[in-house]
């Protein structure tokens, strides 16, 4: 046997850092990680284009649940503004690829320009505001960045020109790769691809890119200086960790990954009104966060992909439960619609997990595991 | 280890005698980057290859000879398992020096015999607790002239002329083999077969300890029988084998099992942090030979059962009704001498399935593909737990001065409750006016150091080492062992009883730490038990049962009552006359420091009996009777 090679079947016999800090650092976890990467690629031959359109919204709401995790999960800065930066994301990439001729602002550029000049736009306003927001700690930032949201409603409704006006709204992202319309069906080696086939593929690579990026950042020196400082900042500066220059990498790096969330959002949604930016969609992302899992990446998707199934969720339980109604106003006796259970089921879950399991999703998950991993016994 | 020489580029030498120097220079030979053995450091399991442990024997080699050992020389080791130890041993024999072993739990007086007695002219000791022990008796050393420290912390600022720091013994080696390349590999060439390789000194339950001479022929006898013709491991270590070394290493058994195993077969030892961590470093490691004394073993048990208790009730389920598989598998197993059936195989497979699989990964034992009890005798049932869950698990014999060379059981002919038949090859007989075990073959020691007289009683004129260890044959092949010699009770009734299979019906159970029978020329048995602190405790909490200390726990009545029932229970498998009549918990855990305990762990009755003598008397002169 040589040196450094790994010795099967002993997961724990780990003979460098290397081994020790791996992703996928055990057998069990590299099989489950393929499984769900196949799964995932396999998913549009096997599900509707209805699912598939969701399923693709997730991944762009998983991207944005990410880099809210980055700042507030990580680094311990409860931001209310990441709506803001998701619309900033989205109105940058609908810009750069609508068509010059239209009343509003057209450069007709390809997606794959457009999508991380979203990302860097909303970084370079992030970078803008973490002086001011690197200033404040707890639940002043949580007021200074709900701030930020209202100012940015403000100008998305009243900037004709970039958003269409409030009520009006400008069409979303053109996905255009290459001279390919992905928003058209296309003929790819003889298979004819969807629309929502190819848009879900697109979101879903991006995501894991972006994924497995987070990720690396969490277990390398940056991630672990945001965990100091969300554990006690006066502590990490003792250490040694610069609290301004740290926070201001949080916030950029979450902004960049809130630009992209929009840009791709809004590429498989082809209408974007500048009202949808508000403080909803920030406590969304937050019910993301919590309801996933703070601190964990994987947490931050499986939070995505349940907040944004919730409401195709909801939209079938009228046919079990008899007081439900699927309408939007209430009549023939029935008790709630399924918006306003939405929005109930919104407060309970997080309240639910904040009290219960405080570690989410991925808590569950972990519980599970532990469970079988433990066994025969407790411990 | 810095600055790595292929050892393709060194000139091999040649020697007539194979020693454990020359065997893993061999090693480095042919398999430079094989791994030799690994050391948890900072979280991590560092490998040390071939190569490198090679260079650091050749460097160590030369630096003890740059400190003036001459062949014949004694030189100690103070340290816990770690791959110092096992690069100082090895360079010790490649310079013809002898390797003293010291127990890192050897208080100083012990360390001051010790040294004195082997007239140690070099120590290599650990830590700044074992150079304090050292420092305190060394102006009464006229002979040792060198303390050699692997970990400088504390250390570092000691005003000593006799201190020399690990590192610095390396760059000395480094500079004498520059200046003479040819010094080590010139005393491996003159190695003879009667060069005493090592000297262990035995733990003494009664007087002070003995220091066993083992010359090189000794050592590879030992190799040749217990390792590559399978006496202890069958089929035989190979490479792909790992062993985690926890035990003693100045103890013959992990001096086998660690040094001469790697050195021999090439097996990869893994060290263990310390005793404390042995339980997770098993898991971590999964070693495919494991060797245990009985209190190892025991406590594995112990610490399966408890945590059984606490666990879920579907796992709870699961485990009972494993674990009934497992007492089946066990019986059956133990009553064809560990052949398995159909039907025992079927059990087996569904057992492994629900239980066998996940507990063996958790108790370090999944890929235990041997396993060997000694050094003191087990309870069978203990045995029969690990067979049943699928750890062949062999009881071995044999002790420092036949080289740990003696009986062993063999798969396939396991016998619970003997210690199993004579390796091939080698002479053992029962004698039959006493009943004492005596081994002859060219393992047998070549004497105790500057003690002729002790020598004589061990070995007589016709080669023959008298164990001191009485037994019976059993069917003609395998050897029960009754007890030791000097242990025998015999009551005032005339009766000859063997306390030690009492005690181990006792210490059976996972409450009872220590038994110690009392009877000799007395009208019947007492005993005085030392309870487990972790089971009892962890009783008492679970009964509501405030406690404090350890004291505090062996004086509640309910624990007394207990033990009580343990002792009841014991006494109605035994004959009237080996009945424990009345019994006392000893008030504190024995401990080593306080001369309790050999370095071994191993009771020493006198010390204790003496120690104790009030609740002894107490016992037999009617104040009280026991709960």
């Amino acid at each position: 046997m040589k040196r450094g090679a790994t010795i099967s079947g002993r997961p724990e016999l780990r003979t460098s850092y290397r081994a020790d800090m791996a992703l996928l650092n055990s057998r069990p976890k590299r099989l489950g990680a393929g499984v769900i990467l196949a799964a995932a690629l396999a998913a549009p031959f096997l599900i509707t284009d209805a699912l598939l359109a969701i399923a693709a919204l997730a991944c762009a709401a998983a991207i944005g649940a990410i880099g809210l995790n980055l700042v507030s999960g990580y680094a311990g800065q409860v931001s209310l503004g990441h709506a803001f930066f998701i619309g900033a994301g989205a109105f940058t990439a609908a810009a750069l690829t609508g068509d010059p001729g239209e009343s509003v602002y057209g450069l007709g550029l390809q997606w794959i320009v457009a999508v991380p000049a979203a990302g860097l736009v909303a970084a370079v306003l992030g970078f803008l505001v973490s002086p001011i927001a690197s200033r404040f700690r707890g639940l002043y930032l949580a007021i200074a960045t709900l701030g930020l949201v209202f100012l940015g409603e403000h100008i998305l409704d009243n900037w004709r020109s970039l958003t269409g006006g409030a009520g009006a709204g400008r069409r979303g992202v053109i996905a255009e790769i290459g001279g390919v319309r992905l928003d058209q069906p296309t003929e790819v080696a003889g298979l004819v691809l969807t629309t929502s086939q190819q848009l879900y593929l697109l979101a879903l690579v991006l995501l894991v890119v972006l994924a497995v990026l987070a990720r690396n950042l969490a277990r390398s020196a940056v991630g672990r200086a945001f965990e100091a400082i969300r554990d006690r900042d006066i502590a990490a500066e003792v250490m040694g960790v610069r609290l301004g220059r740290h926070k201001m990498i949080a916030f950029t790096l979450s902004s960049f990954y809130a630009g992209v969330s929009g840009a791709v959002y809004y590429t498989v949604i082809n209408q974007i009104n500048p009202e949808s930016f508000n403080l909803l969609l920030s406590v969304q992302f937050i019910a993301m966060v919590l309801i996933g899992g703070i601190a964990t990446i994987s947490g931050s998707i499986m939070g995505a992909f349940f907040i944004t199934f919730l409401p195709r969720i909801t939209r079938e339980l009228p046919a079990i439960v008899p007081f439900l109604t699927a309408e939007p106003t209430l009549r023939d006796g029935a008790l709630l619609t399924v918006f306003q259970l939405e929005a109930i089921l919104y407060g309970v879950l997080i309240v639910g997990f904040l009290i219960l399991e405080p570690r989410g999703l991925y808590g569950l998950w972990v519980r599970v595991r532990n469970y079988w991993k433990g066994w025969p016994f407790t411990y | 280890m810095t600055a790595v020489q292929d050892p393709r580029a060194t000139e091999l030498p040649e020697t007539a005698t194979t020693t454990l120097a020359t065997r893993v220079r061999d090693w480095a030979a042919r398999e430079p980057d094989g791994v030799a053995m690994r050391e948890k450091h900072l979280g991590v399991w560092e490998e040390m290859s071939w190569a490198e442990y090679w260079d650091a024997v050749h460097t160590v080699g030369h630096a003890l000879i740059a400190l003036g050992v001459e062949p014949g020389d004694r030189v100690a080791v103070h340290a816990e398992n770690r791959r110092e130890w096992l690069i100082s041993d090895v360079a010790i024999v490649a310079i013809r020096a002898m390797t003293v072993g010291l127990y890192p739990t050897n208080p100083a007086p012990e360390v001051h015999y010790l040294l004195g007695h082997s007239g140690s002219t070099v120590l290599i000791a650990e830590d700044q607790e074992q150079v304090d022990k050292a420092l305190a008796v060394a102006d009464d050393l006229p002979d040792l002239h060198t303390i050699v420290y692997l970990e400088p912390r504390g250390v570092r600022r000691y005003d000593d002329p006799r201190l020399l720091s690990w590192e610095q013994l390396l760059s000395r080696g480094r500079a004498h083999r520059e200046e003479h390349p040819d010094a080590v590999a010139a005393r491996m060439r003159s190695a003879t077969p009667d060069d005493v390789a090592t000297l262990i000194y035995t733990s003494g339950t009664t007087g002070p300890p003995k220091g066993a001479m083992l010359s090189v022929r000794n050592v590879e006898f030992a190799i040749a029988t217990l390792i590559e013709r399978g006496g202890f491991v069958d089929p035989p270590p190979t490479r792909s084998d790992l062993v985690l070394s926890y035990l003693p290493l100045c103890h013959v058994v992990e001096r086998v099992f660690s040094v001469w195993f790697n050195a021999a077969a090439g097996v990869q030892v893994n060290f263990a942090e310390s005793i404390d961590t042995v339980q997770q470093n098993l898991a971590e490691v999964q070693p495919t030979i494991v060797f245990g004394v009985p209190r190892i073993w025991e406590k594995v048990v112990a610490g399966v059962e408890i945590r059984a208790t606490k666990a879920t009730p579907v796992k709870r389920l699961a485990y009972r009704a494993g674990m009934a598989l497992a007492r089946r598998i066990g019986a059956t197993l133990v009553a064809r001498e560990g052949n398995h059936t159909l039907g025992t195989r079927v059990q087996y497979a569904l057992g492994w399935a629900l239980l066998f699989r996940p507990l063996r990964d958790r108790i370090g034992l999944r890929k235990a593909r041997y396993a060997v009890s000694g050094a003191a005798p087990i309870a069978p049932e203990v045995l029969e737990f690990f067979m049943g869950i699928g750890v062949p698990m062999h009881e071995a014999y044999g002790m420092t001065e036949n080289s740990a060379i003696a009986t062993a059981n063999r798969p396939g002919r396991v016998k619970l409750g003997t210690v199993g038949e004579p390796h091939a090859g080698i002479e053992v007989a029962v004698d039959e006016r006493t009943g004492e075990i005596c081994t002859r073959h060219p393992g047998n020691f070549v004497g105790y150091w500057r003690d002729p007289e002790a020598t004589r009683e061990m070995l007589d004129g016709q080669g023959w080492l008298h164990t001191g260890d009485v037994g019976e044959g059993v069917d003609g092949t395998h050897i029960r062992i009754t007890d030791r010699m000097k242990d025998i009770v015999i009551t005032a009734g005339g009766k000859n009883l063997s306390p030690s299979e009492i005690e181990n019906a006792l210490k059976a159970s996972p409450y009872v730490k220590e038994a110690v029978i009392i009877g000799d020329g007395r009208k019947y048995l007492t005993a005085l038990i030392g309870i487990e602190l972790e089971t009892v405790g962890d009783w008492a909490q679970r009964h509501h049962i405030p406690y404090t200390t350890y004291r505090d726990l062996t004086e509640k009545p309910e624990v007394v009552a207990l033990i009580q029932s343990i002792v009841d229970e014991t006494n109605a498998r035994l004959a009237q006359v080996e009945q424990v009549k009345r019994f006392r918990l000893l008030p504190k855990e024995l401990d080593h420091e306080d001369g309790e305990l050999t370095a071994t762990q191993k009771v020493k009755r006198s010390a204790i009996a003496h120690q104790f003598s009030d609740l002894v008397e107490e016992m037999y002169g009617g104040k009280g009777a026991a709960a």
